[in-house]
């Protein structure tokens, strides 16, 4: 298998700090409205027996984009070195087809009507911004083979889904 | 991009205002600040940072920052200003506060400021080379809980920085909100490794926050019945016998009275009151004294109630009793680091009775004067002298980063004192609520554009570097306060102006000039000294600040029957005190307010009053908000997202309703500070008064009811109806 890289996220850990959320949006100047990550929450139960639970989501830059597939122009690939999806925003032409096909809700739009995706900080050739910043410790980055091993002797399964989302999900 | 291209400059944070920041790597690309990081090297954050730090950056280049002194030219409240220069301001002050020291003594001057910020000691070396002991300070936050605990185990920060996680089998977080607080600095990353490693976890609170939604139990309480819980909670101690006897018997003081003193306080009784099933109250607290290895985490609710001093005693003997006071995993008092102590620019050799017999509204009662941040009256108490002339009238007052009508209560009056003060000055890095009524404004640099001062942790001292020039006419806060003094001819106090020997002064013990520690751009970073338990003879013996230097514990013991309150006239056992307004206290108000209003002061991406105005944060949470449970809610035909009129016997606020399942049925939860607009999302700012979102309106400041009687805590806490807003 090539080299992919992806997210562990340990849902025991995140609290919803928003830190990666902030880390991304200054770190990379992302204009107001678009969230290229977003920490979700989830309630159950009735008081006062209720669960509150978190994700921290962003594309997760699967083995078969769903987003890639239905893309009419091409605007969408997937890099052969590391796996990490991208956006070449001069092909995109806003359609929104890829928002109607993707599971997991990521795809953005901007004023300028255009895809935008986290690109795992590619441009920035450092690692990822929120993963760096969780200071929860809740949110890492690396190649699958590296995620699993940090996720060894804890809950973890991969995240399922026919597009196969390159996350780690712990707990 | 090209990361090359980019400078790297290490700094320090200072937005959420403890003294201990984290450091910054900062990326400067053509004298901008283009990014941040987490430093590695600091011990204090390890790398990490939080959602509010990675705003700080759109803080810096806000169109909100004042860019130059100003002079008041309108009428007060009327927000007219025109540009000054820093002479002509400093002058102005100057001429002002000679004027007043001669007719109205010194005193007549006090400065404002909330937090523990960096700078505090800056100005409390102004007060008393002035001549006043008018530091005002808020009344809401931490030296509320640290003086119960000194005053009953000897040590300050016991109950807050005392955990003992890494060997705790047990951890009670207790009002307290380990996300929002200081997020990066350690504490939520140490309490998630023990829970990861099979620590259980309490978390007591009115809602679920995010870290009680990790807890193993979670006790929603009513909120400000804390003391109510920890008085129940000894009952169950000690009529199970579950208290450490040897412990007792050799550290503690007063044990004998407090037997029949706690038999009214059942869990049965304390059921009505905290709203918490007895039976849960009597699982924790057989958990917590059957588990040897358990800690308590005690946070800024306990500051934010009228029963602060009793419910701060309450947990301090619930400590105590069950043997959890300096063993592991308990609360202990951190052995010191190799890290010489630098001194500080507060003059504390120089106060004197007759100073701190001056103060306007002592914080804490005169005899317990100074305390830890030096002598102090309460911020509220400040203001409202200045209308009832008791017993004197303040004359002039300074806010350094602080803003009076949002940052304490009854916000009408403030107002009303604020058109009255002969004097105000406000200083500030951004254009702030209480700017209108000030006659000078001074406008400070952020910690991005100053080089000074250095920072020190217990293992960790750095200096400052200045990260990108001023981008306006700006001093630093530090640099203000030593220019004033210059100007008044206090200059041989004040180093003449000049900073850097300002700071060698403070680091002549430490070695080391302010230029070499700047050769270490990460700071230098020192070992901990091996802990050493049970170290009881020097914690109980500890000499407290009061000018006397009399132990915090007159018989070396914890003081479960605390002889130096009795001898001021306060009750010697902690006891249960209604709030001004509450279900079991004020039945008579719950058919007009059937709900419990609260609100947190910290937040996941505020500090306060503050960072509204940063776009990146405010899109988190746009609007001002209250969590409300979807059952209360429904009933009265208010829909997730709906505007509402919270309404309470002493104003009414109007926010955005959030559905929060975790919230007890009963209770509101909103969140303090809101007042500012965010121009680039177009979002405009809340009235201050009624009809705004500024909760302090809602609260009782009724001179009988509304204050702590030894640490003048003010409550957060009042009953309220909500309906749907018609607009």
């Amino acid at each position: 298998m090539a080299t992919q890289y992806g997210f562990y996220f340990d849902s025991t850990r995140c609290v919803q700090c928003h830190t990666c959320e902030n880390a991304c949006k200054t770190t990379r100047n992302v204009e107001p409205g678009v969230k290229l990550r977003r920490v979700t929450e989830k309630w159950d139960g009735v008081f006062p027996n209720v669960t509150r639970t978190f994700f921290s989501l962003a594309c997760m830059h699967c083995e078969e984009p769903a987003c890639l597939e239905v893309c009419p122009t091409g605007a969408i690939s997937k890099r052969a070195e590391d796996g990490i999806v991208v956006v070449d925003s001069d092909k995109c032409n806003g359609c929104r087809d890829c928002a109607a096909a993707c599971p997991y809700g990521i795809p953005q739009f901007g004023k300028d009507g255009k895809l935008q995706m986290c690109d795992y900080c590619t441009p920035t050739g450092r690692p990822p911004a929120c993963a760096v910043s969780c200071p929860a410790e809740a949110l890492f980055y690396g190649t699958l083979e590296e995620l699993w091993a940090r996720a060894a002797g804890k809950p973890a399964k991969r995240m399922g889904g026919v597009a196969k989302p390159s996350i780690i999900v712990v707990g | 991009m090209n990361s090359d291209e980019e400078k790297m400059i290490t700094t320090f944070c200072s937005l959420c205002g403890p003294a201990i920041s984290c450091g910054i790597n900062c990326y400067v690309k053509d004298g901008r600040l283009v990014r941040i990081e987490g430093m590695k090297e600091s011990p204090v954050n390890k790398g990490k940072l939080c959602a509010r730090a990675y705003g700080s950056m759109q803080w810096l280049y806000s169109p909100q920052r004042l860019k130059y002194p100003l002079k008041r030219v309108g009428e007060k409240g009327e927000g007219k200003f025109e540009r000054i220069t820093w002479d002509e301001a400093l002058g102005i002050i100057a001429d002002r506060l000679h004027e007043q020291k001669e007719k109205y003594g010194p005193e007549s001057l006090a400065v404002l400021s909330p937090q523990h910020r960096s700078y505090k000691d800056y100005f409390l070396r102004f007060l008393t080379v002035h001549g006043s002991p008018n530091y005002g300070h808020s009344g809401i936050c931490y030296v509320q809980r640290a003086f119960s605990f000194a005053y009953t185990l000897g040590n300050p920060s016991i109950g807050v920085q005392g955990c003992d996680y890494e060997n705790a089998d047990l951890i009670i977080i207790w009002t307290a909100n380990p996300v929002t607080a200081s997020t990066a600095m350690g504490t939520l990353r140490r309490i998630l490794d023990a829970r990861e490693r099979g620590a259980k976890l309490v978390v007591i609170k009115p809602e679920m926050q995010s870290d009680a939604s990790k807890a193993d139990i979670w006790l929603p309480i009513r909120p400000g019945t804390n003391a109510a819980l920890a008085l129940a909670m000894i009952n169950v101690i000690v009529n199970e016998n579950l208290y450490d006897k040897e412990f007792v018997d050799k550290w503690c003081y007063g044990f004998d009275k407090l037997v029949p003193h706690i038999q009214q306080y059942s869990p049965e009784w304390a059921e009505t009151i905290t709203g918490l099933p007895s039976g849960r109250i009597r699982e924790v607290a057989r958990l917590y004294a059957k588990t040897k290895a358990a800690c308590i985490l005690a946070g800024n609710a306990f500051d934010q109630n009228t029963d602060s001093n009793n419910a701060v005693r309450a947990v301090s003997i619930l400590m105590a009793i069950t043997g959890h006071v300096d063993r592991p995993g308990g609360n202990i008092v951190p052995v010191d680091t190799f890290l010489t102590r630098v001194k500080s620019v507060n003059p504390r050799e120089r106060y004197s009775q007759e100073l701190v017999d001056k103060l306007v509204g002592p914080e804490m009662p005169i005899p317990f004067q100074p305390f830890m941040e030096g002598v102090s009256s309460a911020y509220y108490r400040c203001l409202d002298s200045v209308l009832s002339e008791q017993p004197y009238p303040l004359k002039t007052i300074m806010v350094a980063g602080t803003q009076p009508v949002v940052s304490t209560r009854n916000s009408g009056r403030i107002i009303e004192a604020l058109k009255k003060l002969e004097f105000f000055v406000v200083i500030d890095v951004m254009e702030n609520s209480s700017m209108p009524w000030a006659d000078i404004v001074i406008p400070v640099s952020t910690m991005y554009e100053s080089d000074h001062p250095f920072e020190v942790s217990p293992n960790w001292i750095m200096a400052r570097n200045r990260v990108v020039e001023p981008l306006g006419d700006y001093k630093s806060d530090y640099q203000f306060w030593l220019d004033l003094g210059v100007k008044m001819g206090y200059g041989d106090d004040f180093w003449q102006g000049d900073m850097d020997k300002c700071m060698n002064y403070q680091l002549e013990n430490f070695g080391m000039t302010i230029d070499e520690l700047r050769q270490h751009p990460h700071g230098i970073v020192y070992d901990l000294k091996p802990m050493v338990y049970e170290k009881y003879e020097a914690i109980f013996n500890t000499p407290s600040p009061r000018l006397s230097k009399a132990p915090f514990l007159p018989q070396g013991k914890v003081a479960i029957y605390n002889t130096s309150f009795e001898e001021i006239g306060v009750n010697p056992l902690p006891q249960w005190v209604e709030p001004p307004e509450s279900f079991t206290g004020t039945p008579e108000l719950v058919e007009k307010y059937p709900l419990v209003y609260f609100d947190t002061h910290t937040s996941d991406v505020y500090n306060h009053a503050w960072l509204r105005n940063i776009p990146s944060l405010r899109e988190i949470h746009p609007d001002p908000w209250v969590h409300i449970h979807p059952d209360t809610a429904k009933v009265r035909g208010i829909e997730d997202g709906d505007w509402v009129i919270i309404e309470s016997p002493h104003g009414w606020v109007k926010v955005r309703a959030v559905y929060f399942p975790g919230i007890r049925p009963d209770t509101l939860m909103g969140l303090h500070g809101w007042w500012q607009g965010c121009e680039e999302l177009d979002l405009p700012g809340s009235p201050l008064l009624d009809g705004g979102a500024n909760t302090n309106v809602l609260y009782s400041t009724d001179p009988k009811k509304a204050f702590d009687p030894m640490v003048t805590a003010m409550p957060k806490q009042t009953l309220v109806q909500v309906r749907k807003a018609e607009d």
